[in-house]
């Protein structure tokens, strides 16, 4: 073990929060790959991912929550079973699905910079439902923009197959998620927001 | 069964955590520049060697399976035309070589993951990431992994709560609603306090982690990374 000698450095009460959250988090965002909705129109079971996308941007807001995704990546990177279907590794990060991957960072930073409108955090009751949807419909086409756009450059499809394959048939279970998600901020179950 | 780190003394378990990745990223971009018949069977012999040398074996790669359709279901899309002659071969080949070469990919990955334990991924984490970035960014994904198991069962219960009184006749938008609302309320639960705890047990921006050294072995690692990297700009070119 390597032996540190200076004095500890302590973290700050709120950066730990904040740490703690974000990384609970990123972990709820990979423990929603594993529990399946069936959908009557889509080819695949939907899961929770890009719904626990939306809220790490409206419940932690665009900095932490854009973090939340960053942790989220690198631990599925680094081998925790995070990613769709329950699996890991760095070779995701540039496979099929790495163009939806990379854009949950970039997607719940904008959710919650449009929600919260700006860096600091403002309380959810006082945030319209226009707003709420209008951020998550921004969400979700940053998210299927990227993930369209990584299947035409990993996979070398053209842009209209990468549409069918990678978009058209998932944007109506896309449509019920931002409606749970309405459902979900306005919830009085979530005290800790 | 999912992909995870097994206990083990292979070659590629008492290799540096960081040789490990950069063996990754240089795979990752000769696979890229390189996606020809030739240059993807040479690249195969690699991918099954770093599995072998992890100790890991076909089974491993069952984990993947969910990648599969989506990796199978592409050089079809891409072969189909509207009109004659309705299958092009050459574009669906095309297609065919990207996926595989992403495959091959999976396979390395999956080598670094069952051969290295989350500690390791930690340090290598807060050596190639500067400064405080770098040490929320370790210590974070050490909580990811801490916490996946626990918020999955959360998850899991409430959807069998639900399940027990009916929930199944509500629809999907109601049953996701239920599901994600009882999971962030426990994740927001347990963060709290968490923070708390750590607050209290004297959280640190300086922890102490496991020592990390370059081994003989590694020498060979980073040369087949930087020799990977260099096929990989030399193939760009």
């Amino acid at each position: 073990m390597a032996t540190n000698t200076e004095s500890v450095d302590l973290v700050g009460d709120e950066a730990a929060t904040n740490l703690a959250r974000a990384a609970l988090f990123a972990a709820l965002v990979g423990a929603f790959a594993y529990v399946s909705f069936p959908f009557p129109v889509s080819p695949a079971p939907v899961t929770l991912q890009v719904l626990g996308v939306f809220l790490a941007g409206i419940f932690l807001g665009p900095v932490w929550g854009g973090a939340a995704l960053v942790l989220y990546l690198t631990a599925g990177a680094l081998g925790a079973p995070v990613f769709a279907g329950g699996t890991a590794g760095f070779g995701e990060l540039v496979g099929g699905t790495a163009g939806y991957l990379w854009s949950y960072p970039i997607a719940a930073a904008l959710v919650g910079a449009i929600v919260h409108r700006g860096g600091d955090l403002r309380g959810l009751d006082a945030v319209s439902v226009p707003v709420l949807v209008g951020a998550m419909a921004v969400g979700t086409v940053v998210v299927y923009a990227m993930g369209v756009a990584g299947l035409y450059l990993v996979l070398e499809l053209t842009p209209a197959e990468a549409f069918v394959q990678g978009a058209a048939v998932f944007l109506p279970a896309e449509a019920a998620k931002i409606a749970a998600a309405v459902g979900i901020v306005r919830s009085d179950a979530i005290a800790a927001a | 069964m999912t992909l995870s780190y097994a206990p083990g003394d292979s070659l590629a378990h008492r290799l540096d955590p960081r040789s490990k990745l950069l063996v990754q990223v240089g795979f990752a971009a000769a696979a890229f520049a390189h996606t020809t018949p030739r240059g993807l069977a040479a690249l195969t012999v690699l991918a099954a060697g770093c599995l072998r040398l992890s100790g890991g074996g076909p089974r491993d790669l069952w984990a993947y399976r969910v990648a599969l359709p989506f990796l199978l279901v592409a050089p079809v899309v891409a072969g189909a035309t509207l009109g004659d002659p309705w299958f092009r071969v050459d574009r669906a080949a095309d297609t065919a070589l990207a996926s595989y070469r992403v495959l091959l990919v999976l396979v390395v990955a999956a080598a670094y993951v069952r051969s290295t334990p989350v500690r390791d991924s930690r340090a290598a984490i807060q050596h190639a990431v500067p400064g405080r970035p770098g040490q929320l960014l370790a210590a974070g994904v050490a909580l990811v992994f801490r916490f996946l198991p626990l918020l999955k069962r959360d998850l899991l219960t409430a959807r069998d709560a639900m399940r027990a009184r009916l929930g199944d006749e509500l629809p999907v938008r109601d049953r996701m609603r239920i599901v994600a609302v009882a999971g962030i309320d426990r994740a927001f639960g347990r963060a709290d306090r968490l923070g708390t705890a750590l607050s209290a047990r004297c959280f640190a921006w300086n922890p102490t982690l496991p020592r990390l050294a370059f081994g003989r072995a590694d020498a060979v690692a980073l040369a087949v990374g930087v020799g990977l990297l260099a096929a990989a700009v030399a193939g760009a070119l």
